[in-house]
């Protein structure tokens, strides 16, 4: 049956569910997963941009022009605050690549050296 | 147009007109609790939030780079891997031995993992959107099931079928099992048609190309099956606007959806919810009887009774067109990598008998019932979204899809 459930009359029948959630085609479920989430992100990317064209244009019409935003100087406070948030973006999105490890999930306190 | 926040107002209105459902005619018009946030952009009622239609956005786009870049990369990696293995692209490779040679590779399962994640993702956003407001949309539905023009026939204790219950696409309930079936479909079919057919324009040209019967030419009622949101009933009845049209599915919430956007059209058709291989409409009813991919969605066993019933309810010169993928006039492709994408879309994207009406032979179904059957039909596909040189240049290379979007079977009922 359906997962959901309304007091209003729906006109639904029972149905088979697939099983195409559980499908797994690059070989590990993780990489399938991550190209998913990848995925997903672009489409939350393009939506900012998109929103971000609906704004420039209704600012254009009140007459904030694209070429004002292109020109547009940060002050010395912006640009500090600007870079120290650039900075946190990119250690907390990419710092992981940083990492270094070679222990897999088996191996015992001994292997480690420590 | 009322909007939502008016909602309550119309829906207390449309409350006091009698709620049967069965072969109802149209009453007088009642206010619509129409839900258009973002209104509309010609026949489309535009997604009602922007970061909505701009996700949706995003996955049409990345669809169409998935059917072209990737599978062309697919494409040349399972060439390649053939051709290490002693195999040219054509070589009738039985499909066991493809998919042990092409499913493990990486190349080849991001194409399909990121088309099966950009479908997924594509049904959900819609059905988080309309179930997370399922009071409203649902209140719309019982407005409109009340209103005209048009009618509508609703049969909650009919006996569905079992191939029909099927998550087909694997949209989420398939036709059947979602009360939002048909606005998921809508919206999600607009993203298969990769933003060509907003306009209804694939149906539009798909109704202006079914023949008249061709003895009189006359035509006073049309029936369409397995008609889905009745985007085909509509264009049928706009090009036959004095003829009785009726568009018939399985799916109560396709039908549903279909009477609505019907409604909200101005267009007077009729939908009912029954089924295509037992419409009940009397002997020699119509003067054309035809549907657009019904077939490859159902049984052949199904097909072959459907046929039946066409040539049933069709009186003596009336057509049958059925409109579908390959309607007898396209080779099985053979090709190993050809025989692993059709698996593919067979086993994950639950096309469940689309393996089956590939080898289905029409023309003869058609014969053997009493049709005369014309087999170069007109075309009914004027353009195929998303189809491109690269596709051209697949086909070259064995895949075949190009071609099967061919000329149409047409059957006419003797006289």
């Amino acid at each position: 049956m359906a997962d959901h459930e309304y007091d209003r009359p729906t006109y639904t029948s029972d149905f088979i569910k697939s099983d195409t959630d559980k499908a797994v085609f690059l070989g590990n479920v993780v990489i399938d997963n991550m190209m998913t989430a990848m995925i997903a992100l672009g489409a939350e990317v393009w939506s900012n941009r998109r929103r971000m064209k609906v704004l420039e244009s209704l600012l254009e019409e009140k007459g904030v022009t694209n070429e004002m935003v292109e020109a547009y100087m940060p002050s010395e406070e912006q640009s500090a605050e600007w870079m120290a948030d650039r900075d946190a973006f990119v250690k907390r999105t990419f710092g992981v690549l940083a990492r270094e490890g070679d222990l897999k999930m088996s191996s015992d306190w001994q292997d480690s050296g420590s | 147009m009322l909007n939502r926040r008016n909602l309550f107002a119309a829906t207390a209105a449309a409350s006091v007109v009698g709620s049967t459902m069965t072969g109802r005619t149209a009453e007088a018009r009642l206010p619509k609790n129409d839900i258009e946030p973002r209104g509309t952009n010609g026949r489309l009622e535009r997604l009602p939030r922007l970061d909505l239609e701009s996700q949706e956005d995003f996955l049409t786009g990345f669809r169409t780079f998935v059917n072209t870049d990737l599978t062309v990369a697919a494409t040349k990696r399972a060439f390649k891997i053939l051709r290490a293995n002693g195999f040219t692209p054509r070589d009738d490779v039985p499909l066991k031995q493809a998919l042990e040679l092409l499913a493990d590779d990486p190349i080849i399962g991001t194409r399909f993992r990121t088309w099966t994640s950009t479908q997924q993702m594509m049904w959900q956003n819609l059905m988080d959107e309309f179930h997370g407001n399922a009071e409203a949309y649902l209140a719309e539905m019982e407005a409109a099931d009340n209103s005209g023009p048009g009618t509508l026939e609703l049969n909650p204790d009919m006996d569905i079928p079992k191939y029909a219950k099927y998550e087909i696409h694997v949209q989420p309930g398939g036709y059947v099992g979602d009360p939002f079936a048909g606005h998921v479909y809508h919206y999600g079919t607009n993203n298969f048609y990769t933003d060509t057919n907003h306009q209804d324009e694939m149906h539009i040209s798909m109704a202006n190309a079914v023949p008249r019967p061709p003895s009189d030419g006359k035509v006073r009622r049309i029936l369409d099956l397995g008609c889905g949101v009745g985007q085909l009933t509509v264009a049928l009845k706009e090009r036959f606007p004095e003829a009785e049209v009726w568009g018939i599915d399985v799916g109560g919430p396709m039908v549903r959806f279909s009477h609505m956007r019907a409604v909200d059209l101005g267009v007077d058709v009729n939908f009912a919810q029954r089924l295509a291989e037992d419409t009940r409409f009397p002997d020699g009813h119509f003067d054309i009887v035809t549907s657009y991919i019904l077939h490859h969605e159902i049984p052949e066993e199904t097909s072959k009774q459907v046929t039946k019933e066409a040539f049933r309810v069709l009186r003596p010169g009336g057509v049958f067109y059925p409109i579908d993928f390959y309607t007898g006039l396209f080779p099985e492709d053979k090709s190993p990598w050809g025989k692993v994408r059709w698996w593919w879309t067979h086993r994950w994207n639950q096309e469940v008998w689309y393996q089956e009406y590939a080898r289905f032979d029409f023309p003869a179904a058609m014969g053997a019932v009493g049709f005369e059957v014309n087999e170069k039909g007109p075309p009914a596909w004027a353009r195929v979204s998303g189809v491109d040189d690269t596709d051209i240049k697949q086909n070259d290379m064995g895949n075949g899809s190009r071609r099967r979007y061919g000329r149409n079977l047409l059957g006419v009922k003797p006289i």
